[in-house]
């Protein structure tokens, strides 16, 4: 999908401190429509912070967030999913014990109507919808994210690879208009890198899909070749941001990876 | 649970079959046989004493199953819920014994079934009520604002005011031919089992099905890891009160069943012990499974009548083993909580599940 210039995610001026920790300071970006927008920076520099921010997970002391042009910054986790903020996380958050097929199906709850009473008969309406939500799954996202192989089986025993896939399943499950990958390349091996990529290109760039995706990553590789615009933070302060080639070649953000050349000369003393 | 085993050359062609209970012939003939043998062969084989053990079974599974959903389908650890067992008597007694009934119902037998759903709503909602903090507390915080739930209820507000209500003093008792169904008055054993029998499969069917509805995986989603399951949208506190809801109604259920089985209502019917007993039928079954409840309650009433029948039969030996049975009880109760975590943590639904796959192969186990 082209990019377009409507901005889809704002976020303003937002501060974050935990204690005397300053984990934000003064982070302002704005994500446009259609594009994949990724945030890097070292260890530490608060990326999944600024994630947990925009998700709703954590509320910045100050500054505001607006999705679509409405500020998002009070609104509860489960009503910023409702509106279309989806994610992965860095650390896998599936749930262990269920099937492939039933976590993907969690990430379909904000579109099922069935309620205490229906659900409890599973007649009609319930049963229905559930078929039709399958098909859905089925079609759409088992399908493009090729985990037919393993929709039985139980989250907890498959080989983190899939267990990250299985993950962005979920996220896309929610038919998003924002999607959030906290690295969703770590800890996977090259050909699994590719793949995730791949996948990430298609939710970006299908007909089906269109989804904005805000990328936390360290793979500088996929980062660089995959994103329309990076930013780089740097414990809590923006450091740059710009395309990709402008990102390589800003000083701030080389120095911020590999340190002062006097640093250098300091600790290979 | 999500996925069934099917025989060779058996395939789905429709979600519709993936998503049915009975997915094969031998399950659905199994589950056929099993709803058999509950209406059928039972009623027509057991004798007294049985159908008072068989009450007992389906008295202690309606209140597991309750426990179940809170403990074993959305991680919220209830030591209360005998309080809620007892609210569902309270309430069905009180509304046969003192709620002006117009003559129609009285004589169409409805009073009593009104008020068993009466009394699992109250119950429900009074479980809400406790279920409140879990909003903001977790695990083991939570034990202690259900405990409060117990304290409160049973040996506060049910002892010092509800049991004065009518003057009867603090046991309640009910006149025969009060519990009514219909045209069947509840007053012998057998309709007792068959009340129960009813209840219970109902009760487990609806649990069953919000299992594999949105409900029941929101809850699923909120024990295994909340800050996921808040992120896919789910309302973490309304389906935590809806949990608290749906495992109130039932003991509410279990407890206006319980009133037509002993057809007498006091505080001390809901000790808490009684709410750690129902802690340790799901352990022993198996958390966070249907079975597990039934396997458990089959299990500890049988073990206790055993344990019952022993010291009663060595009574004549030691007669002190008869003064302390209910210290016995307790503490085979523990040995036994002790036993199942040590050598069969996950409890009999596992030893069942493995049973069942180890015949699915048999006997080329590969």
């Amino acid at each position: 999908m082209a990019v377009t210039d409507e901005v889809q995610l704002q976020v303003k001026n937002i501060y974050m401190a935990f204690g005397g920790v300053q984990a934000l300071m003064d982070i302002s970006l704005e994500v446009k429509k259609g594009e994949i927008f990724s945030i890097i920076g070292p260890n530490g520099a608060g990326k999944t912070v600024l994630l947990n921010c925009i998700n709703g997970l954590y509320h910045p002391q100050r500054g505001q967030i607006y999705f679509e042009g409405k500020e998002i910054s009070k609104l509860k986790p489960h009503h910023r999913a409702e509106i279309g903020i989806s994610r992965t996380f860095q650390k896998i958050e599936l749930f262990k014990g269920t099937s492939v097929l039933d976590n993907i199906r969690l990430g379909r709850h904000i579109h099922l109507k069935s309620g205490l009473i229906s659900g409890s008969i599973y007649l009609g309406k319930t049963a229905r919808e559930e078929i039709e939500h399958r098909d859905f799954i089925e079609k759409e996202i088992i399908d493009l994210l090729e985990i037919e192989h393993i929709r039985d089986k139980v989250v907890g025993m498959l080989p983190y690879g899939l267990q990250k896939r299985v993950e962005l399943a979920r996220a896309l499950a929610l038919n998003p208009k924002v999607i959030l990958l906290d690295e969703p390349l770590a800890g996977l091996n090259l050909e699994e890198v590719e793949d995730m990529a791949r996948f990430i290109l298609d939710i970006n760039e299908e007909e089906r899909w269109q989804t904005t995706c805000v990328l936390v990553e360290h793979d500088m590789g996929v980062v660089m070749d995959i994103s329309h615009r990076v930013m780089a933070l740097n414990f809590g302060e923006k450091i740059a941001e710009g395309t990709p080639t402008e990102i390589q070649k800003n000083p701030n953000v080389i120095k911020a990876y590999l340190g002062e050349v006097e640093d250098l000369y300091v600790t290979r003393r | 649970m999500s996925h069934v085993w099917l025989p060779c050359g058996l395939y789905h062609q429709e979600y519709t079959q993936d998503h049915g209970w009975w997915q094969t012939p031998l399950i659905k003939g199994k589950m056929i046989f099993l709803l058999a043998i509950i209406f059928i062969v039972f009623p027509l084989t057991l004798t007294g004493y049985w159908f008072g053990v068989a009450n007992m079974v389906g008295y202690t599974a309606l209140g597991a199953l309750g426990v179940q959903i809170l403990i074993g389908y959305a991680g919220l650890i209830t030591l209360g819920h005998a309080a809620f067992i007892a609210v569902g008597a309270y309430t069905s007694t009180l509304l046969i014994l003192q709620f002006p009934w117009p003559n129609f119902f009285i004589n169409w037998g409805l009073a009593y079934p009104i008020s068993i759903i009466i009394a699992g709503i109250i119950a429900g909602l009074w479980s809400v009520l406790f279920g409140l903090p879990s909003a903001k507390v977790k695990g083991f915080y939570l034990i202690l604002t259900t405990m409060a739930a117990q304290f409160i209820t049973v040996d506060f507000i049910l002892t010092q005011y509800i049991s004065q209500i009518g003057g009867r003093g603090q046991a309640f008792s009910l006149p025969p031919g009060t519990i009514k169904i219909g045209p069947w008055i509840i007053d012998s054993e057998i309709k007792t089992y068959f009340l129960m029998a009813i209840l219970l499969t109902l009760c487990v069917v609806i649990v069953a099905n919000l299992l594999r509805s949105k409900v029941g995986r929101a809850w699923i989603a909120i024990r295994d890891n909340d800050i996921a399951a808040e992120t896919l949208g789910i309302n973490i506190i309304w389906y935590k009160l809806l949990n608290f809801f749906v495992a109130g109604f039932i003991a509410g259920l279990a407890g206006a069943f319980w009133v037509s089985n002993t057809a007498a209502l006091s505080p001390e019917h809901f000790p808490w012990f009684w709410s750690l007993w129902l802690v340790g039928v799901i352990l022993i079954g198996g958390v966070g499974s249907i079975h597990g409840v039934i396997f458990g309650s089959i299990f500890m009433v049988l073990a206790m009548e055993l344990i019952q029948l022993a010291v009663i039969s060595l009574g004549d030996v030691f007669p002190e083993l008869m003064m302390k049975f209910l210290y016995i009880k307790e503490s085979v109760f523990g040995l036994i909580i002790c036993a199942f975590l040590i050598f069969q943590p996950r409890g009999i639904s596992y030893r069942w599940w493995q049973i069942k796959n180890y015949f699915n192969l048999w006997p080329f186990s590969y």
